[in-house]
C-alpha cells in the first residue's frame, strides 16, 4: 500500500501546528466560535453531547498494522479504551479531551494518519471498495485514484469552502460495494468500447431527510482528464449550490433544481476551460508509481494437495466470512466487530492489537476497513484459514453472524451524537438478542438491517433490507421502517413501511417483518426479490394489522 | 448584485485610493468607466462572468471575503486571475488570517485584513504550509506533490 513519504509527514505536522494555534487562539478568546467550529470540524473535531469526538480519516479503508496499533495507543491515551469504526471506512473517538487535540494528532501523523476534511463543508474521506485489487471481475484497482484525487483536493485553496460536505466514492469492481449513487459525486471505473480506461460519474446521490440516488452526469470520463473534470463539478457547486437555505446545501440539490442533463451542460462548459490544460491532466508517472506501491505483495500458491480442516463451526464462519481472492492459494477474510452485545464497529485496543498481530502473522501486515463496520485480512493463504480462525476464535472474533441479520450496522445514536434524535446501538442488540438462535439465523439468511439515529442518515437505513430512522414525538423515541433498499446490483432507496413505530415496539415489528419475508420466500430469492414480488401491503398489514 | 456597496474605496499596492464600484454600476456605465481608473467590489454572490469583456479596464477588483463559510470569493478568484488573464490587482478585503494562504493561492495579490486580525502573526497563515498537493494559480515557493 501507499506509505506516506518526508514530504507528506510535514505537511500533517504543518497542518497540526496551524490548528494547535487555531484552538490556542479560540481558547484565549480571539477566535470566535462560530469560526472555531468552521476550522476544527476540517480538522475532524466534534464538540459532542458529553466530550469532543475526533472522526480519523482511513483513506479508501486501507490500513497497516502499524497504523492499527498507533490507533490502539490513540485509544488508550487519549480515550477510554476503545474507537469506533464507522460506514465511511473511518475511525472515531469519543471522549477526546480538547487539549490533547495536537497531541494526538501529532502521534497520528508520525504513522502517515491524520483528521483532515474528516468533517466540514469540504471533500471528505474518498471510500472505495474494501476488496480492490483482490477480486477476478474487477475492471481496475481504485486505490490509485482515490490516492492521487484525495491529494488533490487535500486543502484545496479553490474549493476548501464549498456550500456543504462533498462525499466522493470511487469503485473499480463489477458489484457495487461503495454505494457509489448515493455519493454527492460517484465515479465507476469503466472501459469504452475500444477498451480505454475511463470513470462513469454520478452526481447528486445522498441520503438525509431527502434521499436521492445521484443520476450519471457524464459516461466517460478518460482516466488523463479526471482532475479537471472534477474541479468543474467543483467549480459549479462552489459558485452555484445553495448556501441560503441550511437544508438544500448538498449539491443534489443544485441537480435536481437544474435536472441532471442542464447540471451535466453546466459542468461541460465549464469542463472545456480545462480540460486541455496540461497542468490538469493526471500525473501518469505518479499513478504508474501509485499502481506499484499498491501491487499485491504476494505470489500464486499451489496448493492443489491441501485439503480444509472438516469442524462445523469452522465451515459455518468460513461461508460467512471468507471470499474466493483472485489469486490461486489466497482468500479474503472478514473480520466482524459486530459482536453480540456491543456498539456496531467498536473496538477495544486490545482487539486492535491482537487483530494487528494476527494481519502481521497472516495478512502481510495489511487490513481494510468496510463500509458495514469490518475489517478484511486481503492476504491469507488458503492452508493458514483455518489457523486464523482458531485464533480469531479464542479471542471472541469469529463471529458467525456476519452476513446474518444478527449484523446489525449502527451509528453511535442518542447515546453518544448530540445530533441524534434516538438510540442506535440498544435498538441494535435487541435485535441482537432477539435473534439468538444460530439455525433460525442461517435459515434467514444474508437479511441487512441499518440503524440511523437521525435524518443525516450516519447508519445509512435508506440502503438496508429494512432501515430504521430514528425520530423524536413528543420526546419518546420512534422509528420509522423502510424496507428493500440496496446498492449492490442497482442503487435502490428503501420503501417506507408506514408510520413510525415507538422504540419499545420495533423489534417485535422486525420480527414481524422477518416472518412474512420467510413464509413468501420461494427458492433463491433474498429480501429485495421477495419484496419486489409481493410489494409493500403483506409487511404493513402484519406490522400494523 | 449589491445595489450600493459599503466600501467606496480602498488604497491599492501603490498606496493611491481607489473608488470602488460595484458590479451593477461598473456595467452600467461600463464606457465611461475607462479614463477614471476606478475598482469594482465583488461579493459573493456576484456573477463574475459580467465582468469578463470589460476586465482590462478595470484598475482593481476587490472581492469581499466577509463571511467565512462562503467560499465563491476563492472559485471568483481564480476565473479572474487564471481563466481570463487580468494582470491587475486583486485585492481580498474583510479578509480572515485563517484563510490567507487559500486566498493567495487562488489569485488575490493583496489583501485588508478584518480589525479582529490587527495584532495577529500573518505570516503563521500566509506560509503555513510549505508543500501542496495541487496547481493552483499561485503555489509561490510551496513544493508542489502532485
Amino acid at each position: 500500500m501507499y506509505q506516506y513519504n518526508a514530504d507528506d509527514t510535514s505537511f500533517l505536522v504543518e497542518r497540526v501546528d496551524q490548528f494547535e494555534k487555531q484552538l490556542d487562539r479560540h481558547l484565549a478568546g480571539d477566535l470566535d466560535a462560530a469560526k472555531f467550529r468552521s476550522l476544527r470540524l476540517r480538522n475532524g473535531l466534534y464538540m459532542e453531547l458529553h466530550a469532543h469526538m475526533l472522526r480519523v480519516a482511513i483513506p479508501y479503508g486501507a490500513l497497516n498494522t502499524e497504523q492499527l496499533r498507533a490507533l490502539a495507543d490513540v485509544a488508550d491515551k487519549y480515550d477510554r479504551g476503545f474507537g469506533h469504526f464507522t460506514t465511511r471506512q473511518n475511525i472515531q473517538y469519543n471522549w477526546i479531551e480538547l487539549p490533547e487535540i495536537a497531541n494526538l494528532l501529532r502521534d497520528l501523523s508520525a504513522v502517515g494518519m491524520h483528521a483532515i476534511q474528516t468533517s466540514g463543508k469540504a471533500m471528505r474521506n474518498i471510500t472505495a471498495d474494501p476488496f480492490s485489487g483482490l477480486t477476478e471481475d474487477e475492471v481496475e484497482d481504485a486505490r490509485p485514484y482515490c490516492e492521487l484525487i484525495r491529494r488533490w483536493f487535500n486543502i484545496h485553496p479553490e474549493f476548501s469552502w464549498l456550500p456543504g460536505k462533498f462525499k466522493m466514492a470511487i469503485n473499480g469492481a463489477k458489484l457495487d460495494e461503495t454505494a457509489l449513487q448515493i455519493h454527492d459525486l460517484g465515479l465507476k471505473i469503466v472501459r469504452n468500447d475500444v477498451g480505454e480506461l475511463g470513470f462513469a460519474s454520478y452526481v447528486g446521490g445522498g441520503l438525509g431527510a431527502a434521499p436521492m440516488i445521484g443520476p450519471e452526469i457524464h459516461p466517460f470520463v478518460p482516466v488523463g482528464d479526471i482532475i479537471s473534470y472534477l474541479e468543474s463539478v467543483l467549480r459549479v457547486y462552489n459558485l452555484k449550490g445553495r448556501r441560503d437555505n441550511l437544508k438544500r446545501l448538498r449539491i443534489k440539490f443544485l441537480v435536481r433544481e437544474h435536472g441532471a442533463a442542464e447540471f451535466a451542460k453546466m459542468v461541460d462548459e465549464d469542463w472545456q476551460h480545462g480540460k486541455d490544460d496540461p497542468e490538469l491532466k493526471l500525473n501518469m508517472d505518479e499513478l504508474a508509481k501509485l499502481k506499484a506501491d499498491f501491487s499485491l505483495p504476494i505470489e500464486p500458491l499451489d496448493l492443489v494437495d491441501f485439503k480444509d480442516t472438516l469442524d462445523i463451526n469452522y465451515s459455518i464462519w468460513k461461508t460467512n466470512n471468507v471470499r474466493a481472492h483472485k489469486l490461486a492459494g489466497y482468500s479474503i477474510v472478514n473480520i466482524s466487530l459486530t459482536q453480540l452485545g456491543t456498539a456496531p464497529g467498536d473496538a477495544t485496543s486490545e482487539q486492535m492489537r491482537m487483530i494487528a498481530n494476527l494481519a502481521d502473522k497472516y495478512s502481510h501486515s495489511e487490513l481494510r476497513t468496510t463500509k458495514r463496520q469490518n475489517l478484511v485480512f486481503p492476504y491469507v493463504r488458503k492452508d493458514q484459514v483455518h489457523a486464523l480462525w482458531q485464533e480469531l476464535d479464542k479471542s471472541d472474533l469469529a463471529s458467525p453472524h456476519h452476513g446474518t441479520l444478527a449484523h446489525v450496522v449502527a451509528c453511535p445514536g442518542a447515546d453518544y451524537c448530540d445530533l441524534a434524535k434516538a438510540v442506535s446501538i440498544p435498538i441494535a442488540q435487541q435485535v441482537q438478542q432477539r435473534f439468538d438462535d444460530m439455525d433460525k439465523l442461517y435459515d434467514i439468511g444474508p437479511i441487512n438491517i441499518n440503524i440511523s439515529g437521525c435524518e443525516n442518515s450516519c447508519g445509512h437505513h435508506h440502503i438496508a433490507d429494512i432501515g430504521l430512522l430514528g425520530l423524536k414525538k413528543n420526546e419518546q423515541e420512534f422509528y420509522q421502517i423502510t424496507l428493500a433498499g440496496e446498492t449492490l446490483q442497482e442503487t435502490v432507496i428503501g420503501r417506507k413501511l408506514g408510520r413510525s413505530i415507538a422504540g419499545a415496539e420495533v423489534v417485535d415489528a422486525i420480527e414481524d417483518i422477518v416472518n412474512i419475508y420467510l413464509e413468501s420466500r420461494e427458492e433463491g430469492e433474498n429480501f429485495v426479490d421477495v419484496f419486489k414480488r409481493i410489494g409493500v401491503a403483506p409487511f404493513k398489514e402484519k406490522v400494523y394489522g | 448584485m449589491v445595489e450600493d456597496s459599503e466600501i467606496i474605496s480602498v488604497v491599492n499596492e501603490q498606496g493611491e485610493a481607489i473608488e470602488l464600484l460595484s458590479v451593477g454600476e461598473w456595467i452600467a456605465d461600463v464606457d465611461n468607466n475607462v479614463e477614471s481608473a476606478k475598482g469594482v467590489v465583488v461579493t459573493p454572490a456576484d456573477d463574475v462572468e459580467l465582468l469578463q469583456e470589460s476586465l482590462h479596464k478595470i484598475s482593481l477588483i476587490a472581492l469581499d471575503f466577509v463571511s467565512f463559510d462562503d467560499g465563491r470569493g476563492y472559485s471568483q478568484a481564480a476565473l479572474i486571475r487564471k481563466r481570463w488573464g487580468y494582470s491587475g490587482e486583486i485585492r481580498g478585503i474583510n479578509a480572515h488570517l485563517d484563510q490567507l494562504q487559500f486566498m493567495l493561492r487562488s489569485g488575490v495579490n493583496a489583501y485588508d485584513l478584518q480589525e479582529q486580525y490587527q495584532d495577529s502573526n500573518e505570516h503563521d497563515y500566509t506560509h503555513g504550509f510549505s508543500i501542496c498537493y495541487q496547481v493552483a494559480v499561485n503555489n509561490g515557493d510551496m513544493k508542489e506533490k502532485f
